[in-house]
């Protein structure tokens, strides 16, 4: 399952993906979520990613305060009222590997973010310059600076392990099925399914978490309260921002109408008009 | 003023102009300090900054334009790093450039009038009213690019220190930093083409400070006369 480019960060020509790839994707079925942070656990030690000292006990079951550059797998902790009693809910949160990725779409330095044609969206630490362009184009604030390296960072879906047909490490730690991971198609039926038994089971407002506004993600939810994502820590409608797309791009034409047509005006005007010679005026 | 005054320096191609015998020559061969060390120091300050920033800012901005900046620069990260510091030297020399000048860059009423020439005088027409130390075109594009270079500075900060600042307003400062930075640009062509091509005498008055008289005459008539003591 060799990965093929599909976009590249800050390049205009095509990629020569030409082959039709399945699209892979991750279903995390918060219904069974027991919270115990297997897949934190197997994500720092598959990605070499070093265990910080632990945080001072804040009366929360999560591990750290939020994702961080070396930290791209988070249980997110919530006590919160659901369905008029209270609640906790245990969510796995990362990188949502969108179908219309807001930091690809932002970042100036070519090559420094990359999406498969499986759907994985990759960070190319040796091309970033650090600008955190990609920060701001996330609509799940995913991705985070390195103070030491000045790189950018986040979840990888593990592309070294899924080109090399595994599953990513998270998901082999879960022990309760609440991880999964096949094709995109795979895992919207089996989504679909625990949607049907949730709903049977009394919870209404079931639902799949798998937002339009970024043409869908490559990591899903089944989420029991579907109504209320940010319940979960999940935005409500997540969209790459309108100022990214105006920014890349029709600010880019009016820049480029400014640059190049100013110096083709100067250019005109000192065709037609010369310079402004002293001598000529004092004469005159 | 009155300082200047004394500064006219000594006509130096006298014997030259002896031999033509046109009053106008006489004229343009007498010089006149026009900035002194300290301001040729200043603008030369804002300008090398100005243009890293732009150029640095075209890098990071478009790709395209990347690939031959970059190394040029410095390198993608180094660009990244230092072009906020370039921002802070750029955002002190304005700061300076605008407190020392502030009274020749000041619109006064007679330059809200002169702008009503400034067609005459983009088109080289008779007709346009005499200039003080400056014109009201070059005062007007310095306060776009005075103006510009504030906001792009604010904004700037909030992006450089985004984790102390919300979403909403990296956007917005995302925003403002693009829009200003087209605008400093269309502005700096102007004065670049201004400063280098179209108005010869000028590039010399900012490099050695000096100006002929029949420059002066030409583009500052007011300031020539209140320099040479003219009423
Ligand atoms: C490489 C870029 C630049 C070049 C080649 C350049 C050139 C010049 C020249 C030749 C003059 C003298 C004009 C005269 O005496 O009539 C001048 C004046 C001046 N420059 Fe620049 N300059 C540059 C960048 C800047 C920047 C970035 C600023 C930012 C505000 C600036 C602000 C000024 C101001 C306020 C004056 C006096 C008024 C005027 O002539 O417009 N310059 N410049
Ligand atoms: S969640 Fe954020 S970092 Fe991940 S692909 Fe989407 S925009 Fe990029
Ligand atoms: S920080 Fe993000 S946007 Fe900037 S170059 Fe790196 S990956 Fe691209």
């Amino acid at each position: 399952m060799a990965l093929e480019l599909k976009a590249i960060s800050a390049t205009n020509y095509p990629t020569l993906g030409i082959k039709e790839t399945e699209r892979v994707c991750k279903l995390i079925d918060v219904s069974v979520c027991i919270g115990c942070k297997a897949c934190e656990v197997a994500c720092q030690e598959w990605n070499d990613t070093p265990v910080e000292e632990t945080y001072p006990y804040t009366g929360s079951y999560q591990t750290m305060p939020e994702l961080a550059y070396n930290f791209w797998n988070l249980i997110k902790f919530r006590e919160v009222e659901l369905g008029g009693s209270f609640g906790w809910t245990m969510a796995k949160y990362q990188c949502m590997h969108c179908a219309d990725p807001g930091c690809l779409r932002a970042c100036p330095a070519p090559g420094a973010i990359v999406q498969y044609t499986n759907g994985i969206v990759d960070f190319v630490q040796e091309n970033c310059i650090g600008c955190q362009f990609c920060v701001t184009g996330c609509p799940f604030d995913v991705p985070r600076l390195s103070p030491k390296s000045q790189k950018v960072y986040k979840c990888t879906l593990c592309s070294d392990r899924v080109a090399a047909g595994l599953e990513p490490a998270c998901i082999k730690a879960c022990p309760t099925g609440c991880l999964q991971f096949g094709t995109k198609k795979q895992m919207l039926e089996k989504a679909m399914k625990r949607v049907r038994q949730l709903k049977a089971q009394g919870f209404s407002q079931a639902a799949i978490y798998d937002p339009p506004g970024v043409l869908g993600t490559h990591a899903i939810y089944v989420l029991p309260h579907g109504d209320r994502p940010e319940d979960y820590g999940l935005p409500r409608d997540p969209s790459v921002p309108w100022i990214v797309s105006l920014w890349k791009g029709p600010l880019k034409t009016v820049g480029n109408v400014v640059l190049l047509g100013g110096i083709l005006t100067a250019a005109l005007h000192y065709l037609k008009f010369g310079p402004m010679r002293a001598e000529e005026k004092t004469r005159g | 003023m009155v300082r200047e005054t004394q500064q006219v320096m000594k006509p130096k191609r006298q014997k030259k102009s002896v031999v033509k015998e046109t009053e106008a020559v006489l004229v343009s061969s007498a010089e006149i300090e026009r900035y002194n060390l300290r301001e040729r120091l200043v603008h030369w300050t804002v300008a090398i900054s100005f243009l890293y920033l732009l150029l640095s800012g075209l890098a990071l901005y478009s790709p395209r334009l990347g690939t031959w900046l970059y190394p040029l620069l410095g390198g993608g990260t180094n660009i990244r790093i230092w072009h906020p510091y370039a921002g802070v030297l750029f955002a002190l020399a304005v700061t300076i450039m605008t407190i020392s000048w502030r009274r020749c860059l000041w619109m006064y009423p007679e330059d809200w009038e002169w702008m009503r020439y400034s067609w005459k005088y983009i088109t080289h027409k008779e007709g346009v009213p005499e200039a003080g130390r400056f014109n009201a075109g070059q005062k007007l594009l310095f306060w776009v690019l005075a103006f510009s270079g504030l906001i792009l500075l604010l904004s700037g900060i909030v992006l450089w220190f985004r984790e102390k600042f919300s979403r909403e307003l990296w956007l917005a400062s995302i925003l403002a930093h693009e829009i200003f930075a087209i605008v400093a640009m269309g502005a700096i062509i102007v004065h670049m083409y201004m400063g280098l091509f179209a108005s010869p005498g000028s590039l010399r008055a900012m490099v050695e400070g000096k100006v002929t008289e029949a420059w002066a005459k030409a583009h500052h008539a007011r300031w020539y006369k209140r320099v040479m003591g003219i009423s």
